[in-house]
């Protein structure tokens, strides 16, 4: 006969609520302080920050200001949607009135934490997110109602079943063969599906005409990052940093004020362009940065190496989904129907995506073709392949794009990297030679 | 035209001076606890040897883990850029350059200006570098100076596991458990050095003329054992472990210019 058994274990061990308070409060202050000293070093590196980048700075307090907004609004009735990930169709959580929040975990001492839980074989974000579960670290979390996970990957598909334990999780199901009628399908009604848990938890019906205004937001947003990376496919007028920070708040912002903000930045930078006011030399090697996501505050690692770096590289575009994808792609809406739209808004996330959980009978292509064209579009010098140790995606497709770089002639360099402090050292050791090899190859290039 | 490059390793600070390219002294200090003493005991040395004195010197690029332990230094190079400068200095047919030091392990490749084209490091391990050598001769209770000539002896090679320092012991002790001899676990220790270093010379692409640099490239157990497994030459200059102080040297006389 079958055991069944019938308890509810939870995978997080209780822990004595003073206890859990004491590490949060710690974590919290360590936090503040990573963020604050974040936002020193990319004034230092860059003196003349235009000042609209005050609002970013800001934002990016996950402590501040936008904390107390978002805490306003659900005290005011509004609901709280979190997301792990990029595909949860935030276009939806707009239309039902809603605030999405993405709450994708940065904070390395939670990784530590995590590590109790599950082997350190785990990917970092997962490990840290698990860390933050456990102790209430994540103020957008706490406050949400709900939390989407898009089981994109091994680690996100787990990491749902430990936070329902205490949330109510909603996943959702993507495909992993990209193109195929098939796979179209199941997301469109993945998202469907979705729609329906934000209709009953909000208790508003997501009508033609709301869910058409979310998307114009969208696109509207759209709109505004493409226009910041216009300008970065010039001469350096805006640190590799400062964007990603731009890209970044987008993922907790009230979208409205941040695509002001942003139009705001790029008017100042195209009057910056005209006064040939570079935000460092026009020779500094341009770098693109792929692989795993980096998530602010902690994992700010890579980038603050690269842009402080002697000598120094500045970071053009990013091929992230913590960054320069997040907003890129629009929602291609053909005819404003209620089907039509949820098509569109199903596609935007999974054909537009260069996400490596795809594979199609052309492999993912997508993503080399991304990364071709960005390569020529923004004159990249070198490319920086960074892997958080644990996901095997990203790990797994860099011996073929090294092999079409090679053939390219377009330096790239593999950095395996793990969610602490300890390998600043070693790391640097590895960015800064790659960077004097980019400086030497951009010195012999002959002008033409 | 007086430069002199500071290249501060885990284990040593090396000094080199150059006048109008032409190497005019060196010295080494051990840096035991304090490597920023070391170095100046080094540099003091080498402006002896030279007969000069500090001020005479124009310009001085350091390298090495610990460059930062130098702050006299006018300026820095990594240390696979300065082992391309030295590579190719020693060896003008030079485009490979693989450095062994105490706990790291690089590959460089050059062109025959010294410029580096690209580098591959090992992982972040000491398994693959002179460290490793240092505690395997302790677990077969011989002189460092012997393994390598012991290892020569060896009439056939036992497999052991190279990817830890820690599991590499525990295989050669177990290796002295089954009696194993002495020459055979020596040469077993080199090979699986060898193993590594040649995998990572080759995810970098290996194009000859190779030259080996370094504190491990003295090791003449290390270095037949590459050789057999590389199935090339090694260039090996006169003094290895200068190379790094040299290539930092060669970069400050052109950053005088």
């Amino acid at each position: 006969m079958a055991t069944k058994f019938e308890g509810n274990v939870k995978a997080i061990p209780e822990m004595p609520p003073k206890e859990i308070e004491e590490i949060r409060s710690s974590m919290e202050s360590v936090s503040r302080k990573v963020i604050a000293e974040n936002i020193e070093r990319m004034k230092k590196t860059w003196p003349n920050r235009p000042k609209t980048m005050q609002y970013f700075d800001e934002i990016s307090n996950f402590f501040g200001q936008r904390l107390e907004d978002i805490r306003a609004q659900k005290e005011a009735g509004k609901k709280i949607v979190a997301y792990s990930c990029m595909f949860a169709p935030i276009e939806l959580i707009l239309a039902a009135g809603a605030i999405p929040v993405r709450i994708d975990s940065g904070w390395y001492d939670a990784a530590k934490l995590g590590d109790k839980i599950v082997p350190v074989e785990v990917c970092p974000v997962i490990r840290s997110a698990i860390g933050t579960q456990m102790v209430n670290l994540s103020p957008y979390l706490e406050l949400s109602d709900a939390v989407i996970i898009p089981l994109t990957c091994d680690g996100r598909t787990k990491l749902s079943e430990i936070l329902r334990d205490d949330r109510t999780v909603w996943t959702m199901c993507p495909p992993r063969i990209k193109d195929s009628p098939e796979s179209r399908k199941l997301w469109v009604e993945e998202v469907k599906a979705v729609k329906k848990k934000i209709e009953d938890l909000t208790g508003t019906e997501i009508t033609g005409k709301r869910l058409r205004s979310a998307i114009e937001l969208t696109q509207k947003a759209t709109k505004a990052i493409r226009r910041l990376q216009e300008i970065r496919k010039g001469n350096p007028v805006i640190m590799g940093r400062d964007a990603m920070l731009v890209n970044q708040t987008s993922m907790w912002d009230d979208l409205k004020k941040w695509m002001q903000k942003t139009e705001e930045l790029c008017d100042e930078l195209e009057n910056r362009i005209e006064q040939k006011n570079w935000a460092c030399s026009p020779d500094t090697p341009r770098v693109m940065v792929t692989g795993t996501p980096m998530i602010w505050p902690d994992n700010w690692k890579i980038p603050n190496l690269i842009e402080e770096s002697n000598p120094q590289g500045v970071i053009v575009v990013d091929e992230l989904c913590s960054g320069d994808r997040l907003l890129y792609d629009p929602v291609g809406v053909d005819e404003w129907t209620m089907s039509d739209m949820i098509d569109a808004v199903a596609d935007r996330y999974t054909l537009a995506s260069t996400c490596p959980c795809f594979t199609s009978e052309h492999g993912n292509e997508d993503r080399i073709n991304w990364l071709l064209d960005r390569i020529k579009e923004y004159r990249v010098d070198g490319v920086i392949y960074y892997v958080l140790r644990g996901c095997i995606l990203y790990a797994m497709e860099y011996a073929r794009i090294k092999r079409i770089l090679d053939r390219m002639n377009v330096p790239i360099y593999y950095l395996d990297t793990e969610y602490t402090r300890e390998d600043v050292g070693q790391m640097k050791t590895r960015v800064e030679a790659f960077l004097e090899m980019l400086e030497t190859r951009v010195a012999l290039k002959p002008v033409n | 035209m007086i430069a002199a490059g500071i290249d501060i390793g885990t284990q040593s600070a090396k000094v080199a001076i150059l006048k109008d390219g032409e190497v005019l002294s060196r010295s080494l200090a051990l840096c035991g606890f304090d490597p920023k003493e070391a170095a100046g005991q080094a540099f003091k040395e080498a402006l002896k040897n030279a007969k000069l004195s500090f001020e005479k010197v124009e310009h001085i690029t350091a390298t090495g883990a610990g460059a930062a332990k130098a702050p006299y230094s006018h300026s820095t190079i990594s240390m696979m850029g300065a082992d391309a400068q030295a590579g190719a200095y020693f060896f003008s047919s030079a485009r490979t350059v693989i450095d062994v030091g105490a706990e790291e392990a690089r590959a460089v490749s050059c062109d025959e200006n010294g410029n580096m084209l690209n580098f591959v490091l090992n992982s972040r391990c000491a398994a693959g570098a002179g460290t490793f050598i240092e505690a395997m001769a302790r677990a077969l209770e011989v002189e460092l100076e012997e393994l390598g000539p012991l290892s020569l002896k060896a009439e056939k090679a036992s497999p052991i596991n190279a990817s830890c320092v820690i599991f590499s012991e525990s295989d050669v002790v177990s290796l002295i458990h089954r009696q194993e001899p002495k020459p055979e676990i020596a040469r077993a220790i080199y090979d699986a050095m060898a193993d590594r270093i040649s995998s990572m010379a080759h995810r970098l692409g290996i194009k000859p003329h190779i030259v080996l640099v370094g504190g491990v490239a003295k090791d003449v157990g290390f270095v037949t054992s590459l050789k057999r497994k590389l199935g090339t030459e090694l260039l090996i200059p006169e003094d290895p472990v200068f190379a790094g102080s040299v290539g930092a040297a060669l970069t400050a006389s052109k950053r005088i210019r």
